[in-house]
């Protein structure tokens, strides 16, 4: 259409000149051999490394629950995180916007360098100073300046304002990206040069060949760098598993998880070598911001040194040179890296992998581990706690039994039916719930989801969980499940699909947000900050429903980090039961974070965040703020006597 | 080495006891059940021997059809075979003559290492073991903690009263029960779980054993003690309400 | 006459207390099944412990130089010889560790089983054979009862359970001591007991510790430890904490009760200004007595303690220490 449309006005056009760019004049048949012998020296010298890469990648195992359709999810994500470079962007505005401008214009050069290349051998098809030429070029041209400017700050960044996560383990910088930025730089003012010097001039044959060898370069250093991601990238989002965080199922009898080389599946392969060590990843991890061995780039890297000097067909264990199992374990599975990665990667399904690899055959020898899959094991809770404290909480707090009649069945979940603060916060949502006159009731034996299990690879643990719930469940005729875990939420609603079909589930701040209507109205007081738990968030993408909830009784504040860049509290992916941490305290860390808005409460949507902050508040003497979850929030607003309004059923 | 380790499926420990309409047993329809804890930690240090020295691990197991789950279990956690002794109406046999039973089912094994645990959680006789090495004219000892190999048999530690232990030696083949807790227990895995399922598991009737099912000791009946735990708040000043905590200490908790 | 026998157990040739409590049982079961009461220990017939036997008609001091030193094949042989030859109807046993080692071997070599840690027995009005008295022993760790009767006739074993019979005033006995020498062979003795040793004190094993008093957030500074320490140190027991007393490093690390340190199955657990956080309870919800004392009497460890006192820490526990010193004597 703007093709179409410039093609009506050549009278306006002609009035202006455009600037023409210069090419040299057509090359004797010795220069165009030579060409021809450089451009296959190059393909060759690219061909000799990508093609190593690609028959890794194509030798690994299949992924046995890949499907390629529905298309419509992956082209919607190629064309946002690719083409728009949507991802790239919006985590980190400046330099992510400077990549697009990079990334735009080698879309854009697509087709002056084919042309360029033409024109080399006689049969070049865009005329400079011909009409959509002319223009085309121009437009490149101006790309070609977005593209150089991008790409000299990006220098800039990387070599003199060096920011601590793109630099390797070892504290040195990548020279090679150093390099890669001056070729893509001179590539650029090699082509700019040209609209400098008059057509067929000596000049503007060098310039030629100055661009023709900059570029026959370029692609040979492409597979040997982390540029690989140039050519990978692309595919990898639109081949991603998709979801976050899914953790694939076992594909038989002999797949334990991530164990040897043969474990390690095609888009895994495909995955690890399209890292772009960009260290997004390890920015937004708090392991890695806590000072433990755990970087979710090393982790990936870690996989790709294994590939390349083991290949997948190896049965040297993935845990030993490359990857320890120590930093396997002390992922939250908060899932920032996952969610922050530009170029696809799933790093969860890789560090659960390695995990279930190491549990599912017995290797992970951790006293805590060990000690909470017997609980699970033999108590069916994860705190190994007596099943009759639960049902005495039950008679306590005479909450209904759940017999197929109510609406909703409430799941306590291991914090709401055994911790003593998680029973306060389901104390809290029953009083919300009688005031409504939501009808419930609650089941009288309910195991632990298996999300600690599922986090920390233990497959059988998992499964039997799983299929002990959904059996239990289906017996009630359980239809609709309310729950103040996020991490039972998810589970639940993802992570038992591979067992059955799990009812229906909600997060109580959906319930909440849903309701806030007909709760009485209240004054605002003091000021709140929301702290995002990871399963609510960027798991469920749930950010508005908690905070609708907070800002009808007080003035909500933001920490900096929030909403999807929320930081873990530490107790994710199993860890609120394992041992001392490494390094520092995540939830003190991230109650420190909470503390600085200066904000009066802690507005909490998960048990355990709650039991986290909690201990780490617990340590500090000065006015400490209070800590509250968001179901005690809207409770404070009822009346005292708490019986079912039945005034409020019609608004 | 050869092991054989006795184990016993019991009601899980938090079960709700519901006494049954015969008023002997309790109500067994709602009930799961589990291996016996101390049970488990005579399985691992029997593994643990057998990482150590070699040889083999068999655990022997009497009861209906669903303790044929439990050895399972054992068997995933690494034993190498299971003898399943078959009976549905194991409670009519006292501990001697479930002690019987399995002497005859493990007779023809010669093993050199008898393991049970300290006790069963059900009944909690702590007997049977012990019943056991009597029956097989061999030695034993009880609550131990730890085992060694030496050159003439095994060298055992037994945990005595107050914080004092001793070192026992005994020729093999011997019998011992242990006392839980002094190991970390391994997890069940999914490996181990399908490597269990290719391992032998025979199943002896108990009738075919030829054991007299006739008991010396009978469990006529059994009644919920009327004593249910509650918190009881001693009240007064400080002075009255330790005076109130030093008696209960010497008299209910006897600590002092 | 039927006989009721009790074996006891001495120690530095004193019988110890809960023999004295299988004494004070024996003595019951022979008032209300009218037998006669024998007692019997292994020890020198001079020991003073005999002494102390009062209720016995018949006393045995079983004497023979292969008993000096505890074997179950020894003890086994000696015992059944005095069965033999008094051809008791019940037989009564303290439930001490001892017994639960050989007992069972040796009821096996009467073709008997020993019921053993009885908490209490009924005889039916009237009769006094061995089968018609009930003896009730617990079951599922104490959630249930059971009542159990021999299905043989005599002899009955029984061991019982310590503090199910109350043996305060043990009396002086005017009855003669016998000796009892048994046979035995020392090829019949197949294992070799080593002497009983105390594991070393230095180092802290909260694990194992009978006794524990444990300190939280509620002491609230460092130099209040002190009063703790004395409480603990008055009744004997391990000093243990709850997670911000070691974080602040009040405390060492391995002094840590909870989810990320230690698990504990005392006796006794004394939680001192402890508000009983989850992390906590699963470390220590297997010990078989807990105490809190507490200023808030809503603190969720109250949900989980047998005894409970709300009180101020600070003037609670110094009385405590004193009340205790003062009971120990």
């Amino acid at each position: 259409m703007l093709i179409a449309s410039l093609h009506s006005a050549p009278a306006a056009l002609a009035a202006f000149p455009l600037p023409a760019l210069a090419e040299p004049s057509p090359f004797p048949l010795a220069e165009k051999l030579l060409l021809a012998a450089l451009i296959l020296v190059s393909a060759w010298l690219f061909w000799r490394r990508f093609g190593i890469v690609l028959r890794r990648i194509l030798a690994a195992r299949k992924d046995a629950d890949f499907h390629l359709f529905p298309l419509t999810r992956r082209i919607w994500d190629f064309f946002w995180e690719v083409l728009c470079q949507a991802k790239v962007i919006r985590e980190r505005p400046l330099p992510g916007l400077a990549h697009a401008f990079v990334f735009w214009s080698f879309l854009a050069f697509a087709l002056v360098t084919t042309n360029h290349i033409a024109t080399g051998f006689g049969f070049g098809f865009l005329d400079p100073a011909g009409f959509f030429g002319s223009i085309y070029f121009l437009l490149a041209a101006v790309f070609a300046i977005a593209c150089a400017i991008s790409i000299a700050g990006l220098f800039f960044r990387r070599f003199v304002v060096r920011p601590v996560w793109l630099a390797h383990k070892d504290n040195t910088l990548s020279p090679e990206s150093g390099v890669i930025a001056g070729l893509i730089f001179l590539l650029m003012a090699t082509y700019l040069g040209a609209y400098l010097v008059p057509a067929g001039s000596a000049a503007a044959l060098v310039l030629w060949w100055m661009h023709t060898l900059t570029l026959l370069s370029f692609l040979p250093l492409v597979p040997h760098t982390k540029h690989l991601h140039l050519i990978l990238s692309p595919a990898t989002i639109f081949l991603s598993r998709g979801g976050f965080s899914r953790i694939p199922p076992l594909a038989d009898d002999e797949d334990f998880g991530l164990v040897t080389g043969k474990d390690i599946t095609q888009l895994t392969a495909l995955q690890v070598y399209s890292c772009v060590e960009c260290g997004r990843c390890t920015e937004h991890c708090p392991a890695a911001n806590t000072g433990k061995e755990l970087n979710p780039r090393e982790i990936i890297l870690g996989l790709r040194g294994y590939l390349n000097e083991y290949g997948p067909a190896s049965e040297e264990p993935l845990l030993g040179r490359y990857n320890s199992q120590q930093a396997a374990f002390q992922c939250t599975t908060c899932g920032s890296c996952e969610f922050q990665c530009p170029v696809g990667i799933e790093h969860l399904p890789v560090i659960v992998g390695l995990r279930r690899g190491a549990v599912n055959t017995g290797e992970w020898d951790d006293e805590h581990g060990g000690k909470l899959f017997l609980a699970l094991e033999r108590s069916g809770n994860a705190l190994g706690m007596a099943h009759s404290e639960r049902e005495k909480f039950l008679a306590r707090e005479e909450l209904p039994a759940f017999d197929g009649s109510q609406e909703y069945c409430l799941w306590l979940g291991c914090m709401g039916g055994y911790d003593p603060k998680g029973r306060e916060i389901i104390r809290s949502f029953v009083q919300v719930m009688r005031f409504l006159g939501t009808s419930y009731g609650v089941l009288r034996r309910e195991k632990c989801t298996g999300d600690p299990a599922r986090r920390l690879g233990n497959d059988l643990v998992f499964q039997q969980l799983a299929e002990n719930n959904l059996e239990n469940l289906a017996q009630n005729k359980v239809k609709k499940i309310i729950s103040i875990c996020p991490h039972c939420v998810r589970t639940i609603a993802e992570d038992w699909k591979a067992y059955g079909t799990p009812p229906e589930i909600e997060h109580h701040s959906e319930f909440l947000a849903r309701h806030q209507a007909r709760l009485p109205k209240q004054p605002t007081t003091g000021t709140t900050v929301f702290h995002d738990p990871c399963y609510l968030g960027r798991y469920r993408n749930v950010y508005d429903e908690p905070r609708s909830v907070i800002a009808a009784s007080s003035t909500l504040v933001e920490a900096e980090r929030s909403r999807e860049r929320s930081f873990c509290c530490g107790a994710g992916g199993g860890l609120a039961f394992l041992g001392e941490e490494q390094g520092a305290r995540v939830s003190e860390t991230r109650v420190e974070q909470l503390i600085s808005t200066g904000a009066t409460t802690i507005g909490a949507a998960c048990p355990f965040c709650n039991t986290m902050f909690r201990d780490a508040l617990a340590s500090r003497t000065d006015n400490a703020p209070q800590l509250l979850d968001i179901a005690q929030i809207a409770a404070a607003a009822l009346p005292k006597t708490s019986q079912p309004n039945t005034l409020q059923e019609n608004p | 080495m050869k092991i054989i380790v006795a184990i016993k499926q019991v009601p899980e420990r938090d079960a709700r006891i519901r006494i049954d309409s015969s008023g002997k047993w309790i109500a067994l329809d709602d009930i799961e059940f589990r291996m016996n804890e101390s049970d488990a930690y005579a399985l691992e240090e029997a593994l643990l021997l057998r990482e150590a020295h070699g040889g083999e691990v068999i655990v022997l197991s009497a009861g209906p059809e669903r303790v044929g789950q439990t050895i399972r279990e054992a068997l995933a956690k690494g034993a190498d075979r299971g003898i399943h002794i078959l009976s549905d109406s194991l409670a009519s046999y006292d501990a001697l003559g479930v002690a019987r039973l399995m002497a005859a089912a493990i007779r023809d094994e010669a093993a050199d290492l008898i393991l049970t645990g300290l006790q069963s959680d059900d009944l909690g006789l702590g007997q049977t073991g012990v019943i056991l090495a009597e029956l097989l004219a061999i030695p034993h000892s009880s609550l131990i903690l730890k085992i060694e190999k030496t050159d003439t048999g095994i060298r055992v530690l037994r945990e005595l009263e107050d914080g004092w232990f001793q070192q026992i030696e005994m020729p093999t083949p011997a019998l011992l029960t242990i006392q839980s807790g002094n190991t970390r227990l391994r997890y069940a895995t999914l490996m181990g779980i399908k490597k269990a399922k290719t391992k032998e598991l025979r199943s002896v009737e108990a009738a075919s054993l030829g054991v007299d099912a006739v008991p010396s000791v009978t469990l006529d009946s059994v009644a919920l003690p009327s004593r249910q735990k509650s918190t009881q708040m001693l009240t007064g000043s400080p002075a009255e309400a330790a005076a109130k905590l030093v008696e209960k200490l010497q008299q209910e908790v006897r600590v002092l | 006459m039927s006989t009721v026998l009790v074996f006891l157990e001495a120690k530095s040739d004193e019988p110890t207390r809960l023999s004295l409590e299988a004494l004070a049982a024996g003595v019951r079961l022979a008032a209300e099944t009218g037998s006669q009461l024998a007692a019997a220990m292994v020890g020198a017939a001079s020991a003073s412990g005999f002494a102390m036997l009062g209720g016995a008609a018949q006393i045995y001091a079983i004497s023979h130089p292969l008993l000096a030193r505890y074997t179950a094949d020894g003890f086994t042989a000696a015992y059944a010889q005095l069965i033999a030859k008094l051809q008791p109807d019940f037989v009564l046993f303290p439930h001490s560790y001892e017994v639960r080692d050989f007992v069972p071997r040796l009821a096996t070599r009467l073709t008997r089983v020993l019921l053993s840690d009885v908490i209490g027995f009924e005889v039916a009005s009237g009769q006094v054979t061995a089968d018609k008295v009930t003896f009730t022993r617990q079951l599922f760790q104490g959630k249930l009862n059971g009542h159990y009767r021999a299905a043989s006739p005599a002899p009955v074993l029984a061991s019982v359970q310590a503090g199910a019979f109350r043996a305060d005033s043990p009396s002086a006995t005017t009855a003669t001591v016998e000796t009892f020498t048994p046979e035995l062979d020392a090829a019949t003795i197949r294992t070799q007991p080593g002497e009983p040793f105390r594991a070393a004190a230095q180092t802290v094993d909260l694990g194992s510790a009978p006794l524990i008093v444990s300190v939280g957030r509620g002491i609230k500074d460092e130099a209040n430890i002190a009063i703790v320490k004395e409480l603990a140190d008055a009744l004997g027991a391990e000093l243990a904490a709850s997670r911000p007393i070691c974080d602040a490093g009040w405390l060492p690390m391995e002094r840590q009760v909870g989810s990320s340190g230690q698990t504990v199955a005392p006796k006794m657990y004394l939680a001192v200004g402890i508000s009983g956080a989850i992390q906590h309870l699963v470390g220590m919800k297997a010990s078989q007595c807990v105490i809190a004392i507490n200023k808030d009497e809503n603190a969720p460890i109250f949900e989980i303690a047998d005894y409970g006192i709300v009180g101020d820490l600070f003037e609670v526990v110094p009385a405590l220490t004193a009340a205790v010193r003062k009971a120990k004597g």
